[in-house]
Formats: C-alpha cells, sequence, structure tokens
C-alpha cells in the first residue's frame, strides 16, 4: 500500500468548520427521506428533503450548501439509503426523480447566491422575507422544471402529464415548506457558519 | 431495504471502479434506445449481472417501491387522453417501453450496491475525483455514513417528543417547522463537536487511502463497460 510520504497538509479551520456542517446537513437530507407528513386536500404527502434544500441554501451559502447536497447525492449514488423511500444507487441518479435530485444542489446554490450575494454569508434572518420568499420561489420552480422536464423526457410523456405525475399534487405541500423554511431562518435559533 | 452484504460473488471481488463503469456504460446505452430489440439485450445484461451478483430480485423491486409507482403510472398517463378514442395505447406503450429501462437501470445499479461495501467507494470517489474536491468528496461520503443512524436516532428521539406532546395534531406547517428547527439545531451541534474532532486529529488533505487496485479479472468487466458505452451511439 503506498503510503504519503509528504507534509501534512492541514485542512483549514473555518474549511473544516463548514464541511462538517456541510456533511452533516447532507445526512440530515437523507434521514428525513422516510419522514411524511400527511397534508389536506391533496394525495401526496409532504416529505421534508426539499425543505432541507431550502435550509442548506438559506444557512450555508451558496458554496457550502451545494457541497451539501452534492456530498447526499454521492452518498446516494454508492448505494446509502437517502433516497425517498430509504433507496440508493447510481441508477436513481438517472431514473425518473433525477431531474429533481440534480435541480437540489442548483437551487441551494442559487437560493444562496440571491439571500447572500456572494460566498460571504449574512445572517438569513436579517434578510427581508420578501427576498427570502423570492429566492425560495424561484428553487421551487427549478426543481419543479428540471424535475418534471427530465421525466417527460425519459418516460416519453407530454408535457402537461409529467406536470400532473409529477408536479401539481406536491404544490400544496410546497407552499408549506416555504412557509416552514422562512419561519426557522426568522426563529434567529440557528447560527450560520 | 436495499444494501451492502458481504459474500463470495465474482462481482464482490471487482474493483469498485470497473463495476461503476459498467453502471455508466449500461445507463448511458438504455437511455439512447428504447427499441423492444435493444430493451431485449438489456434484459439479458441484466439478468446476467444480477445473477453474478445474486441481488434478491423482490427485495431489490420493493425497494425500488417509490419509484415503480411512477414507473407503473407514467403510462396509464400516457395512454389516458381526454375525448374519444380515450385510449391512445401507443403512446402508452411508448412510455412502458420507456419506463422498463429505467427499471433495468435501477436493478444494475441494485447489483452494486449490494456488491460494495462504503469504504471501496470511498476509496474509488477519492482516487477518481483529483485534489482536494476529491479528498472532501471522499470523506464526506464517509461522514454521511457514519452519522446516518444517528441522525435518524436524532429525528426519532425528536418525532416521539413531539407526539408525546401531541404534536401530531397541529397543523403540517407547523410540525414541519418543529422537526426542521429541532433537527437542524441538533445536527449543527454534532457538526460543531465534529469539526472540533477533526482539527484535533490533524485532518489533512492528504491522508493514506484504502489499498485499491485494478487486477486481471477486472480487464473483462472493464471491457465490458467500453461495449456498453460504444452501443450508445448505435
Amino acid at each position: 500500500m503506498a503510503t504519503e510520504q509528504g507534509d501534512v497538509d492541514l485542512v483549514d479551520g473555518d474549511v473544516v468548520h463548514a464541511f462538517a456542517r456541510a456533511a452533516l446537513l447532507a445526512t440530515l437530507l437523507g434521514a428525513v427521506a422516510p419522514i411524511a407528513i400527511p397534508i389536506p386536500f391533496s394525495p401526496a404527502p409532504i416529505t421534508l428533503q426539499v425543505l432541507f434544500v431550502f435550509l442548506a441554501g438559506l444557512l450555508l451559502g451558496p458554496l457550502w450548501g451545494t457541497v451539501s447536497i452534492l456530498l447526499y447525492l454521492a452518498a446516494g449514488a454508492i448505494g446509502l439509503p437517502v433516497f425517498a423511500g430509504m433507496a440508493g444507487g447510481l441508477g436513481v441518479l438517472v431514473g425518473d426523480s433525477a431531474g429533481y435530485l440534480w435541480s437540489y444542489p442548483l437551487a441551494a446554490g442559487l437560493i444562496g447566491l440571491l439571500v447572500h450575494r456572494g460566498t460571504d454569508l449574512r445572517d438569513p434572518a436579517e434578510v427581508s422575507t420578501p427576498l427570502v420568499v423570492v429566492a425560495l420561489v424561484t428553487a421551487t420552480v427549478l426543481i419543479y422544471g428540471m424535475g418534471v422536464g427530465y421525466m417527460a423526457w425519459l418516460l416519453e410523456l407530454e408535457l402537461w402529464e409529467a406536470i400532473t405525475v409529477g408536479a401539481l399534487p406536491f404544490i400544496p405541500g410546497e407552499v408549506l415548506k416555504i412557509a416552514a423554511a422562512v419561519a426557522i431562518v426568522e426563529s434567529g435559533r440557528i447560527d450560520t457558519v | 431495504m436495499l444494501t451492502y452484504e458481504p459474500g463470495e460473488t465474482v462481482v464482490h471481488d471487482l474493483d469498485p471502479r470497473s463495476k461503476l463503469a459498467v453502471q455508466i456504460g449500461f445507463a448511458a446505452t438504455a437511455l439512447a434506445h428504447t427499441a423492444p430489440r435493444a430493451l431485449l439485450g438489456l434484459s439479458v445484461v441484466t439478468a446476467v449481472v444480477l445473477a453474478l451478483a445474486r441481488v434478491p430480485v423482490v427485495r431489490t423491486l420493493y425497494a425500488y417501491r417509490f419509484a415503480l409507482v411512477i414507473l407503473a403510472l407514467g403510462p396509464l398517463v400516457a395512454a389516458a387522453t381526454l375525448g374519444p378514442p380515450w385510449i391512445d395505447l401507443e403512446a402508452g406503450l411508448a412510455t412502458a417501453l420507456a419506463s422498463y429501462r429505467v427499471l433495468l437501470i435501477l436493478l444494475v445499479s441494485a447489483a452494486y450496491v449490494r456488491t460494495t461495501p462504503v469504504r471501496e467507494s470511498r476509496a474509488a470517489i477519492q482516487r477518481t475525483v483529483p485534489g482536494k474536491p476529491g479528498q472532501l468528496l471522499g470523506i464526506g461520503v464517509a461522514l454521511v455514513f457514519r452519522f446516518l443512524p444517528v441522525v435518524q436516532s436524532d429525528l426519532r428521539t425528536i418525532r416521539d417528543a413531539s407526539a408525546a406532546r401531541l404534536g401530531t395534531e397541529r397543523s403540517a406547517r407547523e410540525r414541519a417547522t418543529t422537526i426542521g428547527l429541532l433537527g437542524l439545531s441538533r445536527t449543527f451541534d454534532r457538526a460543531d463537536r465534529l469539526s472540533l474532532a477533526l482539527r484535533a486529529r490533524c485532518f489533512s488533505w492528504n491522508p493514506t487511502l484504502p489499498a485499491l487496485a485494478f487486477a486481471r479479472r477486472d480487464a473483462p468487466t472493464l471491457g465490458v463497460a467500453v461495449a456498453l458505452l460504444l452501443t450508445a451511439f448505435l
């Protein structure tokens, strides 16, 4: 076995801090996969993954928020049971829900850029609520756009058919998640990096 | 649940990188073709892979049940039309064939999941993705593996405590906020302790990796991977 012979190249303290948070947020994203909360007037219960995608962008910023979601996708790709229904495997990342999964890192990055205006993090509790809501709505549109678009292409569905299967049942839940994400960041109980 | 299980099969002995290559080649060619003849060929490849890796098919299908619901729903939605003749068989069949190839891709990736321990996948990531991004990706994946049961148990505690206080009677928004807030604060507390522990142990960019080597038995597997990839262009 080849042993590393060079000098130890230590990782900077603030990188370790941000990285540890990104890795554990990725874990949390995987751990909430089986949790489903039923909501009235909708056949689809809400799952909390998109809520934590929002929070990754809001609390970790564009860089580490994206890293966090990429770690989540990589962990799922090698088979950890982190995707919906506690499934894993590279196949899921090209399967019917792949569009949604690949949109998550972009959505977290987009939210981070809109809310923090760069890689220096601001306290999201001090950012105006309308801006946070606009960022989250834009991210939701991106997630469903990519998710539905890929599903329509992959399964050779008409666009409206894919929207019926892959977006309409989930819209009430998305509104709730945006409200929950705003309530969480405005509570000021979570520090940013 | 679909997960790694130790075993003696040929597929267990292969280098994880050649197994990843086969999956990528298979997915590429499956995404490029939906003709019945191509799907027949891909089905044979899938059957061989599943047999070699001794994957329990029923349990695997159950593990992917969420995807299967969409894959089953797709053809029905595609076939349904508003107005006469109400059912468009041709569109339904096209979607059914497209759905079937997704099922094959999922089954082939299940063979990887079942035969590859996380530490080997981690080593494969760190050796394939160059530089610092590769390091962070590899270590990050290992951390997710290590902390997944811990965070799951945190979430269980939060939900049990909330249910004991009639939290299940609250509105969905309040429940989501509670789980989000408490889950996040516990997780970030863990992350901050972890980061202190990592620095105390000289967390570095250049640690010594677990051993990983291509052997002669990997050559045919890599050949299959390249062949599958090339058929995507047929």
